[in-house]
């Protein structure tokens, strides 16, 4: 049934905020500065691998008031902060962080969801009556203060609270760092008209084209549009609905989506990778992709190959088998089967393996192939010996070369697999 | 770039505190005996857990207030070793954003 609803007119959303958000700041950062003590009030860049090129994933606000942004090369960021001290990603810090956030939240709704690693949201629908009696501003307060105490001094965060999930967002990113702001029906106007269209979460440069390209140029004339227009007009589809209802504060962002795609990618560590460098890393990808697929208890039948060549060609192929598969060798087996079809004119510099079409993984029903029961009883005895002795205590022979090499690094937005991330740093 | 030195030794914790923090008695290292030399510990940053296998390691980071020390403590064969050193030849504080201990 379409979701399209042509005539659709809300007035703003008038309930109590009950949405609470919290986002750590420059989460990375600021947990190596709690960490390391001699690092509190320096430019900090975290990256994922200590190059020149390597690219800045969280920086210090006393970075960012150098004008270094996440993103940048450690060499752009070098020239805006010279002082900038410059140290690699320590995943179990951030899991052990990421916890303690949890175990707070939990403390306070059954209803809590973490959108990414430092961000988090409370619903605290049903527990105003008898458990939070207090104002939410105050319960925001109380949150900081458990911060502090539970992880360490210099811990800080933002704290939004709205009617619903966006505008909780919204609020959370108003002051920076370490503010707490209430947007309601009363001052979501006001609050809005201080703001770019694309301070909103969601609008970048091409929604906001879009948005212009229909004569709208501010928040405010965002929230006035019509449904019908946002629509027809700006999203043609029911997003526009979607957006209508998210700037009235009302709830459409409480959704749970299944995951469609496992997979891994990495930029070569090497500028002219010969042909069994090539095979090494991609032993590894498939190898860490099926890894990924078995600690979720999923199987794929699909396998999606991805390589981007030095002079940014970028060449892609998917094939969908009937049988889905969950073992490193299988997986690897597919993507030679692409792997093997790509175009031979330029150096790869990055390659990427995934798998589609998941489904629950039948790795506890025998096959009537033996070949398939051995498969799996070989891949389940080497989880076994990993899980005990540490990941790549036993590995294929094609991926030794690469073991050293690939490092999972900190899964940015999602943290489905943070578990097996620190199982094996 | 980071000055850390690996050292990867291990060493001999001869003073603890102990910390109740968040309605748990918490234990700490406070000083430790290293290359002859005795260094205390001024400031707890922070302690995790982490894995390697089955066997829990409890990594402390610690400092002196001269430098950043990392400790891990094997929870199975009780023993601490010193991993990393960190220099501290970084620049001065920016006084707009000095920590206020």
């Amino acid at each position: 049934m379409p979701r399209y609803q042509p005539n659709l007119h809300l007035a703003t959303n008038p309930e109590q905020p009950q949405i609470l958000h919290i986002d750590l700041n420059s989460c990375f950062a600021t947990v190596e500065q709690q960490a390391r003590p001699m690092l509190r009030g320096r430019p900090l860049g975290v990256t994922n691998r200590l190059t020149k090129n390597a690219c800045v994933v969280a920086a210090s606000y006393e970075a960012k008031a150098q004008g270094v942004k996440v993103g940048m090369t450690f060499s752009q960021a070098k020239l805006l902060a010279p002082d900038l001290i410059m140290i690699e990603t320590d995943p179990p810090k951030y899991h052990y962080v990421y916890k303690k956030l949890i175990s707070i939240m939990r403390s306070y709704s059954p209803k809590i969801g973490m959108k990414s690693i430092d961000e988090g949201v409370i619903d605290f629908h049903g527990t105003r009556a008898n458990i939070n009696t207090r104002p939410l501003a105050v319960i925001g307060q109380e949150i900081k203060q458990r911060l502090r105490e539970e992880v360490g001094s210099w811990m800080k965060c933002n704290i939004g609270i709205a009617p619903n999930r966006f505008l909780a967002k919204t609020a959370a990113s108003l002051h920076k760092p370490d503010g707490l702001d209430v947007i309601t029906h009363k001052n979501l106007r006001l609050t809005l008209s201080e703001m770019k269209l694309t301070d909103l979460t969601g609008i970048a440069e091409r929604n906001q084209a879009r948005l212009n390209a229909a004569g709208i140029y501010t928040p405010l004339q965002f929230l006035d549009a019509p449904a019908a227009v946002l629509a027809a007009r700006v999203f043609k589809s029911a997003c526009g609905e979607d957006w209508y209802q998210r700037l009235r504060g009302w709830e459409v962002d409480d959704v749970e989506y299944t995951t469609k795609t496992v997979g891994r990618q990495f930029v070569m560590d090497e500028w002219q990778p010969t042909e069994e460098v090539l095979h090494s890393r991609l032993s590894h990808l498939a190898e860490t992709t099926a890894m990924k697929l078995r600690h979720r208890g999923l199987a794929a039948r699909g396998v999606y190959l991805y390589l981007l060549y030095a002079n940014g060609d970028v060449w892609y192929e998917r094939k969908l088998f009937k049988t889905p598969v969950f073992s490193g060798a299988d997986v690897l087996r597919r993507s030679l089967l692409l792997f093997n079809r790509r175009p031979r004119d330029d150096w790869v510099r990055m390659m990427a393996v995934s798998c589609y079409k998941l489904e629950p993984s039948n790795a506890n029903q025998l096959s009537m192939l033996e070949e398939i029961n051995r498969q799996t009883w070989l891949s389940e005895a080497m989880d076994t010996i990993n899980n005990q002795y540490g990941e790549f205590t036993i590995t294929y022979a094609s991926t030794l070369a690469a073991k050293g090499l690939i490092k999972q690094k900190i899964p940015f937005g999602s943290t489905r697999y943070f578990e097996l991330l620190c199982n094996r740093a | 770039m980071d000055q850390a030195t690996l050292i990867n030794k291990d060493v001999n914790i001869v003073a603890y505190y102990f910390k109740n923090n968040a309605r748990r008695l918490r234990c700490f290292p406070k000083r430790m005996e290293y290359d002859g030399k005795r260094i205390d510990f001024t400031e707890t940053g922070l302690v995790h857990p982490t894995k390697q296998g089955q066997r829990m390691i409890h990594v402390f980071d610690m400092t002196d207030g001269q430098a950043d020390y990392r400790l891990e403590f094997d929870a199975q064969a009780l023993s601490w070793k010193l991993v990393a050193i960190t220099d501290t030849q970084y620049a001065p504080v920016s006084t707009q954003f000095a920590p206020s201990y």
